[in-house]
């Protein structure tokens, strides 16, 4: 992979070039202190300290609401609507980067998500190694410590004045040089890169889950019957929180709404997710996960098994979102196999 | 649709705060005339072309004793029966009466003229008469009535959120009000406004009533365990809108 340096005055024009043509997003932190994507303005300042957005970036290939389709009630005709701006995302880090990789994989799975694929291929990812680490955050112990797929760029801070940035596509590389030559990065820039990422990750290793994460998919089959679900779901909302901020969370609803003069109308489709009671409804009344405790559970079987099914991974990063946003306290994916894990100790 | 359906809008206890949100809908409402006839709608011209209605919209709340056969003559009259905004689908505000004694609120509100205005504990049109669909919030949200009517022409089931406030506010991407040590009923209260006050730096009051799995039980933890306000905060909060729900006992 190449490597190049860059200085901290360079990023500014950078940044200002890449917005001629890019909706640029870089990371920002607000009045409150919460750090969000917010689009690129001369005057932004990076929150580059930042330990973790608020909101994750799945909105940003995955709308919260977006249009599918155009109908024509009359002619009975219907035309595909499918936007996708350029769009460069400046300082992502790795485990948000490891969730995109992962809905890249999921939404090409079985009939191939075309709305999706086409935002993704319009987006640029710019990577970001972190500064700090969220206390909720449990990332280096699910396997989402470091990706090495998924980004044009990848910036590392290796001085307060400069950056180690490897390019990884061509389209990273031409946007990095876009204002000319810079310099190749040198062994002992490289090294620094290395001694950066490896102290962030030994920060976050304080904080995880207590065992190899490969070993959750056999847990979770071991646990179907825990009274641990209905202890905890208890407490559960039923408010959709954790998987509306989940970055690998990407269920959705279809509806469709006619125009004032109920002649045409679009078919849009909406965040949902399988922690809200109608998710699992179907004709006839029928709920298939009736209870929160059903819900709760799935949830977790899908972030410790269902997913590693599908591509080897867990369906989860570690990102700590959901742990922050439940009001209650009960949704950390971490406490749950971790609960499991010990439940098991003891009783073998 | 072979013939304009009569729609006709009815007020009891209330602001007529949500009629006044479809007059306001404007050029929208235009839009909305051409294939609707209004048969009565105090706010927007005078007098009542009489039943029967195809659609009548009944906006606020039942508290009165003449109330009642009033709206059981609507009920009557009309084919479907719609409760236009908090005071009519929950009982609204107007019920935070109900939580103080008679002589308290009919002298707050008539003064010595009190013995002359018989009024009692404050409902929902549902508690009264049977209402086929409700159009929920303080104020009725003006894109959502149009969405509703939209959908009542096309002779489908109106779509209404099912999930609480919280999904909206996601979707927003705003700033949790408990992440800023806020209180906020959007943990339980039924979605569709686009969590608008959230959105505009305010909390969630309830309006739109309660989803219709609210953990009221995980909601007092939350709020009282969790975020540590008092259960005088709590109770003030859920009498606001929903003093006819079992979220106040």
């Amino acid at each position: 992979m190449t490597a190049y340096t860059v200085s901290m005055e360079h990023i500014p024009p950078l940044l200002e070039l890449w917005a001629k043509e890019y909706d640029v997003h870089v990371p920002v932190r607000d009045v409150d202190g919460f750090v969000n994507f917010s689009p690129w303005r001369p005057s932004a300042e990076i929150a580059w300290d930042y330990d973790v957005a608020y909101n994750s970036l799945k909105r940003f290939f995955l709308p919260p609401r977006e249009d599918l389709l155009r109908f024509d009630l009359a002619a009975s005709t219907a035309e595909p609507v499918m936007e996708a701006p350029l769009q460069l995302l400046f300082g992502v880090h790795p485990y948000d980067v490891k969730a995109i990789n992962q809905l890249d994989q999921l939404m090409d799975q079985g009939t191939a998500d075309v709305n999706y694929r086409k935002r993704r291929e319009a987006t640029v990812l710019v990577a970001l190694t972190p500064e700090h680490v969220s206390d909720l955050a449990f990332w280096s112990s699910v396997g989402a410590d470091s990706v090495d797929i998924g980004f044009d760029m990848y910036f590392t801070r290796i001085s307060p004045s400069s950056f180690y940035v490897e390019v990884l596509s061509p389209k990273g590389e031409e946007l990095l040089l876009a204002r000319g030559e810079l310099p190749r990065s040198t062994l002992p820039e490289r090294e620094a890169a290395k001694r950066k990422k490896a102290a962030i990750r030994a920060k976050a290793d304080k904080n995880g889950i207590s065992f190899p994460w490969k070993q959750t998919p056999k847990l979770m089959s071991r646990h179907w019957d825990s009274p641990l679900w209905r202890n905890k779901a208890r407490h559960c909302l039923s408010c959709g929180s954790c998987v509306m901020v989940c970055p690998t969370c990407y269920c959705f609803d279809v509806r469709e709404e006619a125009d004032l003069d109920l002649k045409g109308g679009r078919r849009f489709r909406e965040w949902d997710g399988c922690m809200l009671p109608s998710f699992a409804l179907v004709a006839g009344d029928h709920n298939f996960r009736p209870e929160a405790r059903d819900r709760y559970r799935h949830r977790y079987f899908r972030k410790g098994k269902y997913i590693f099914d599908k591509i080897g991974e867990l369906g989860c990063v570690g990102c700590g979102r959901c742990v922050n946003a439940c009001t209650t306290g009960i949704a950390n994916p971490m406490a749950v196999f971790n609960d499991l894990w010990e439940a098991d100790n003891h009783e073998s | 649709m072979a013939k304009k359906p009569k729609i006709a809008f009815f007020d009891f206890a209330g602001c007529e705060g949500d009629q006044l949100q479809i007059a306001n809908l404007e050029e929208a409402l235009l839009d909305l005339l051409g294939h609707i006839d209004i048969a009565a709608f105090r706010e927007v011209h005078t007098g009542d072309t009489g039943g029967p209605y195809d659609i009548s919209f009944v906006e606020g709340s039942i508290t009165r004793p003449e109330d009642e056969p009033r709206v059981k003559e609507i009920r009557d009259k009309s084919k479907l029966l719609v409760a236009l905004g908090a005071c009519a689908s929950i009982g609204g505000i107007n019920c935070m009466k109900n939580h103080m004694p008679e002589s308290v609120y009919r002298e707050h509100v008539y003064g010595d003229k009190a013995r002359w205005y018989p009024t009692y504990a404050a409902r929902p049109v549902s508690a009264v008469v049977k209402v086929d669909a409700e159009v929920h919030g303080c104020p009725i949200d003006r894109g959502e009535f149009v969405r509703i009517v939209k959908e009542l022409l096309l002779g489908r089931t109106p779509w209404i959120a099912d999930y609480p406030v919280c999904v909206e506010c996601k979707i927003a991407g705003n700033i949790c009000r408990y992440d800023m040590g806020r209180m906020c009923l959007g943990i339980v209260t039924r979605a569709g406004c686009n969590a608008c006050c959230i959105t505009e730096g305010a909390h969630c009051w309830g309006c739109r009533g309660l989803a219709p799995h609210a953990n009221l039980d995980a909601a007092r933890y939350a709020m009282q365990d969790r975020a540590g306000f008092t259960r005088e905060e709590v109770q003030d909060l859920l009498r606001m809108y929903l003093g006819f729900s079992q979220a106040t006992l």
